[in-house]
């Protein structure tokens, strides 16, 4: 379950070594508070905080970007990104160097890992007040369902039925990395499930089960 | 030695001695190529000996592996290039991939395959112009831990290995730095003394360059927009000029705010 995140991430960066050793051993258990997030070594380069307009160095840069607010938003466990408040959060703004990424500019790298598929838009209205807030799929809900599947199959719990809060609040997950997910992403994820026909999600709003086949 | 012969005999004569000199020569000439082919044996067994008994270290140690590059470019022996050279492919390879074929070639063959994956996936970022220490820096921290050490020395001979492929990898030397050059662009004199010049701090700014350099301000632009077009450059825009930052700093910005 640990591999598919760490190969697809490892695309966008440097790309020499398969890192799997250090990553896997992190995937899974929620990271403590203890460890802080390491920034990449871009983070500390003023034009990155700069659109470069010269396509193939933008390019470069969105990638980082892109890079970069997943394993941030991985490392916080943030699912959904408000850009209006990130802005003025270390992510955006590096307080060393007095480098700050402009929100127009945040919403750009969305919008570039909305077409990477690492992205999504929340949000109605027009123009960029539809382009506030974003889904950051360091794990899309395709990969949340592998991962749950591969978790049921492991602990042969086929055709048993769980709740939803079974799945990602208990003692039993703690140990997964969906452990304690956004439940709406949850939802995502399993609609893709029974879709596959591998699942059945059957219950009222907050007393649902899921029961996997 | 020889009388000098009158009449018919004389050419009789003359013919032995010739076909006796050519004999002894024949002699003197194989009797010589033997000495020099066991030389040439002892030699060769006692590099080949030297070099598994000292394969590790060859691999493992910097300063060795350097002197023992040394010490083959001395005795007119270079490992590298007759590796490459059309040797019996049933044999497997030629004399001295065999001979070193597990120590000394493979080592600079598989940096050599790093520093080209190092310049693939940073040439949108860089331009495909790369310091030979950001290489050295990428490889050695996506080593494993305990991973043999490399150096300058071996990047740029490992650099050196892959001419025979006629590839466009290429070194180059501005200011008091040595770039790997993996697209095949020239830089005009003003660019690379821009380049020298973001050395020295990192980035460039056109007023600095017409202050340093005494150049009108269009040389200045020019060449700064010149760079940036081939991503050579960054700007950052969020200072009170423009600043054009060399990609190539973006290692050593980090390494003073570890944590």
């Amino acid at each position: 379950m640990s591999l598919s995140y760490p190969l697809s991430l490892a695309s966008s960066g440097t790309t020499l070594v398969p890192s799997s050793v250090s990553t896997t051993t992190r995937t899974g258990k929620p990271i403590s508070d203890s460890e802080t997030f390491t920034y990449p070594r871009e983070y500390n380069f003023p034009p990155f905080f700069t659109l470069q307009r010269i396509s193939s160095t933008s390019h470069a840069q969105s990638q980082k970007w892109s890079s970069l607010i997943q394993s941030y938003c991985r490392f916080h466990r943030l699912f959904k990104l408000s850009l209006i408040d990130a802005v003025s959060s270390p992510l955006f703004h590096n307080a060393r160097i007095n480098k700050r990424l402009e929100l127009n500019d945040a919403r750009e790298m969305v919008e570039f890992m909305r077409k990477e598929g690492r992205a999504e838009w929340i949000g109605s209205g027009k123009g960029d007040e539809r382009r506030n807030t974003a889904w950051i799929w360091w794990r899309n809900p395709e990969e949340w369902a592998n991962a749950i599947a591969e978790w049921v199959e492991e602990t042969g719990q086929k055709n048993t039925v769980l709740t939803l809060y079974e799945l990602t609040e208990s003692d039993i997950t703690v140990s997964q990395e969906f452990h304690g997910m956004d439940p709406e992403v949850l939802q995502k994820a399993l609609s893709t499930l029974v879709k596959r026909g591998k699942a059945q999600v059957f219950g009222q709003e907050d007393q649902q089960g899921v029961k996997f086949f | 030695m020889s009388r000098k012969g009158v009449g018919l005999a004389a050419f009789d004569r003359s013919r032995i001695t010739s076909a006796q000199y050519a004999s002894h020569g024949n002699n003197l000439r194989s009797s010589h190529s033997t000495s020099i082919a066991t030389q040439l044996s002892v030699f060769r067994s006692l590099l080949q000996q030297f070099a598994q008994t000292h394969a590790k270290d060859i691999r493992s140690n910097p300063s060795f592996r350097a002197e023992f590059a040394r010490m083959c470019a001395a005795i007119g022996v270079d490992p590298l290039a007759s590796s490459s050279g059309a040797g019996g492919k049933d044999g497997g390879g030629s004399f001295w991939a065999q001979m070193l074929g597990g120590s000394v070639n493979d080592f600079y063959f598989e940096l050599a395959v790093r520093v080209v994956e190092v310049c693939g996936a940073t040439r949108e970022e860089n331009g495909g112009f790369i310091g030979v220490k950001e290489v050295k820096d990428r490889i050695m921290s996506t080593r494993m831990e305990g991973g043999a050490e490399i150096t300058d020395d071996d990047i740029l001979r490992a650099v050196n290995t892959l001419k025979p492929l006629g590839s466009s990898y290429s070194t180059l030397i501005v200011g008091h730095k040595t770039y790997i050059r993996s697209i095949p662009k020239e830089l005009n004199t003003d660019q690379s003394a821009v380049l020298e010049a973001a050395q020295l701090l990192g980035y460039v700014s056109v007023s600095m360059l017409i202050l340093n350099l005494r150049w009108p301000r269009a040389r200045a632009k020019t060449a700064i927009d010149d760079l940036v077009s081939e991503s050579m450059l960054w700007v950052d825009k969020q200072s009170d000029e423009w600043e054009y930052w060399s990609p190539g700093f973006m290692l050593e910005v980090d390494n003073g705010n570890a944590g």
